[in-house]
């Protein structure tokens, strides 16, 4: 009874065991130097410390968040950079004899990652790494950073863009040219508004003088054709006696063109002084 | 004395023994009871509930064993196996470009321009501030496949928003290409995200507030007034159109009108006219010498005393006017009869 207790005790100061978490995985020590790496997860058995230990490394993807830095790009402007990486120690032995922490292990990659980077970026102008090579250039640097990662047993899965801006001082210049731009195309709204709005005017004024010629001309026939009318109308009834018409119109217009500003030089032989002069016998005859 | 003593100590020995064994056999019931009860106590520990938005997850020293539906479950007690319940059916959200510090009583809001200032393809800078909603999918790969899975969906979505509004141009931004914009941004999150195999489903991408950036919203702004007036100016001119042409028809028509009535007018003066022409007539053919005689001494009756008269001889007539000259008068008209 007494030994159970004993050896239950001694077994469990000693655990001959460890447990592994569905995110971990581990290598196990004997007197330093590695014999086995477990990557199944649950209860195993060890020979209990400090004959073989254990060193249990995170079987998860995790995340590298390294700070923004600067690069420049092929066409010599410089790009803020903030990316993250997604890295998973796929090694863990390979990962315990080189950089055995994950603090270490982001160092080495932060070295790989800006270095690849910049020759990629270094390759690319700026524009064309923001809008249509973005994809290319990180799938390029995921897999060169892998290739040097593999050598700490690390898998570097994606390395994504979480920003890239421009540096302050070239912000300024970009909110210029959106100003600028912005105030091109508002003149170019008022303006165009302004030449419709010419045009449209100036149908108008020329359909409004269209309109009153036409209708002058209108004016014109209907007068036409009322003079014709009344001239007819007075040669037939003239033309019935023209001798009297102009005896008339001439004694008319006497009588109009007389005033007392006038003054009429006559000599005897005028019709009207005809009595005047003339004898009695003359008359007669 | 010693006889007694031994008899004496027998008998206490007897009596002691009884006790003895009674109190080890009582206290060894105990036991038992005391052992029992810790242990009916260690085994209900492994009851657990799993809430109707949950899921438990079981693991046995670490490994994941099996997955079981909302309800109440046993499980064996710790050490061995415990039980992960993670929210399946709730609704994640991330804010980027903006925190919500509070929504009551009056929303307010932190905003963070590093996160939400990006290049478009045509070389602006766009302010976009948007949320994303996710959920768990695969509970299995939330919890085991990648650690944080929240912040890995975060930077996963600033990086694929900025991808796709690097591809388009600032008016699609801020304009017409908004949902376009989100359903990309929310297919390739996901695309991503599944390459991790991080679990999740992504819901929605919202984008809450895109704007151009605040150095030069004016200048934004004045664009739209800009093309109000533009609008402005081709209402006014059609206004003016409006006015112009009816007004000129009417103009046209009273031109007509008039030229008719002026058609009309001498038509009737002429028939008025010589209808009187007719009439004198009539009477002149019966007497004609009479008349004559009359019609034009009437004239000279009214006409000659207006005017100044001198008579001159009519065989010197040409050397006479000399002498008149100059014959004006005031205004200059003169008439030689």
């Amino acid at each position: 009874m007494i030994l159970i207790i004993i050896i239950l005790i001694l077994i469990s100061i000693t655990k001959p065991w460890f447990t592994l978490d569905e995110t971990e995985q581990g290598v196990i020590l004997q007197f330093g130097k590695p014999i086995a790496v477990v990557q199944k997860s649950g209860l195993h058995l060890k020979l209990p410390y400090p004959l073989q230990v254990i060193y249990v490394f995170e079987k998860r993807i995790l995340d590298y968040d390294s700070p923004p830095e600067e690069v420049i790009t092929e066409d010599k402007k410089t790009l803020v950079i903030d990316n993250y990486v997604r890295w998973r120690i796929v090694d863990p032995l390979r990962f315990l004899q080189t950089v055995v922490t994950e603090a270490s292990a982001m160092v080495r990659i932060d070295d790989i990652i800006y270095s690849e980077l910049r020759v990629e970026i270094g390759r690319i102008p700026l524009f064309d790494l923001i809008s249509i090579e973005r994809r290319q250039v990180m799938d390029t640097v995921t897999a060169n950073s892998n290739r040097k990662a593999s050598a700490f047993g690390i898998e570097i899965i994606d390395v994504g863009i979480k920003r890239a801006d421009l540096p302050k001082q070239n912000e300024e210049a970009v909110f210029q040219r959106m100003k600028t731009e912005r105030e091109r195309q508002a003149k170019q709204y008022r303006s165009e508004g302004q030449e419709e709005a010419i045009k449209l005017r100036a149908e108008t004024d020329k359909e409004k003088t269209l309109i009153l010629a036409e209708a002058e001309k209108q004016a014109k026939i209907i007068r036409g054709q009322g003079e014709a009318a009344a001239l007819r109308i007075y040669a037939d009834a003239f033309k019935q006696d023209p001798e009297f018409y102009a005896f008339q119109k001439t004694l008319e217009t006497y009588e109009k063109t007389f005033n007392n500003k006038d003054i009429l030089i006559m000599t005897p032989d005028t019709e009207f002084l005809h009595y005047l002069f003339k004898s009695n016998q003359e008359i007669e005859e | 004395m010693n006889m007694d003593n031994n008899e004496f100590n027998e008998f206490d020995r007897k009596i002691i023994h009884i006790y003895d064994s009674k109190i080890v056999r009582l206290l060894k019931k105990l036991g038992y009871l005391v052992i029992v009860i810790f242990l009916a106590i260690y085994l209900l520990t492994g009851i657990y509930i799993v809430g109707p938005d949950e899921v438990g997850m079981i693991k046995l020293f670490g490994e994941f064993v099996r997955q079981v539906p909302p309800g109440i479950h046993y499980h064996i007690p710790y050490p061995f196996e415990t039980v992960i319940k993670p929210k399946i059916t709730e609704v994640r959200r991330v804010e980027i470009g903006f925190r919500t510090l509070s929504t009551d009583p009056i929303p307010r809001y932190q905003y963070f321009p590093e996160e939400s200032l990006m290049l478009t393809g045509d070389e602006n800078i766009v302010d976009c501030q948007y949320t994303v909603q996710y959920r768990i999918s695969e509970p299995y790969l939330f919890l085991f496949r990648v650690k944080d899975v929240d912040s890995t969906v975060k930077k996963v979505a600033e990086s694929a928003l900025r991808e796709i509004v690097g591809k388009k141009d600032i008016d699609e931004v801020l304009t017409s290409g908004k949902t376009e914009i989100q359903d990309e941004t929310r297919a390739l999150i996901q695309s991503i995200l599944d390459r991790y195999e991080a679990g999740v489903q992504i819901i929605a991408v919202q984008l809450q507030d895109v704007q151009p950036p605040e150095e030069v919203v004016s200048a934004f702004k004045d664009v739209a007034s800009a093309r109000e007036d533009k609008v402005r100016f081709v209402n006014e001119a059609e206004g003016y159109r409006s006015e112009v042409i009816p007004n000129a028809r009417g103009q046209a028509e009273q031109i007509i009108k008039e030229a008719e009535a002026w058609q009309e007018k001498v038509v009737k003066e002429a028939e008025g006219d010589t209808s009187r022409f007719l009439q004198v007539l009539q009477e002149y053919i019966l007497n004609k010498e009479v008349t004559r005689t009359r019609l034009y001494l009437e004239t000279i009756q009214k006409a000659f005393p207006l005017v100044q008269k001198y008579l001159i001889d009519s065989s010197t007539a040409s050397q006479d006017i000399l002498k008149l000259l100059p014959l004006t008068g005031k205004d200059g008209s003169a008439v030689v009869y």
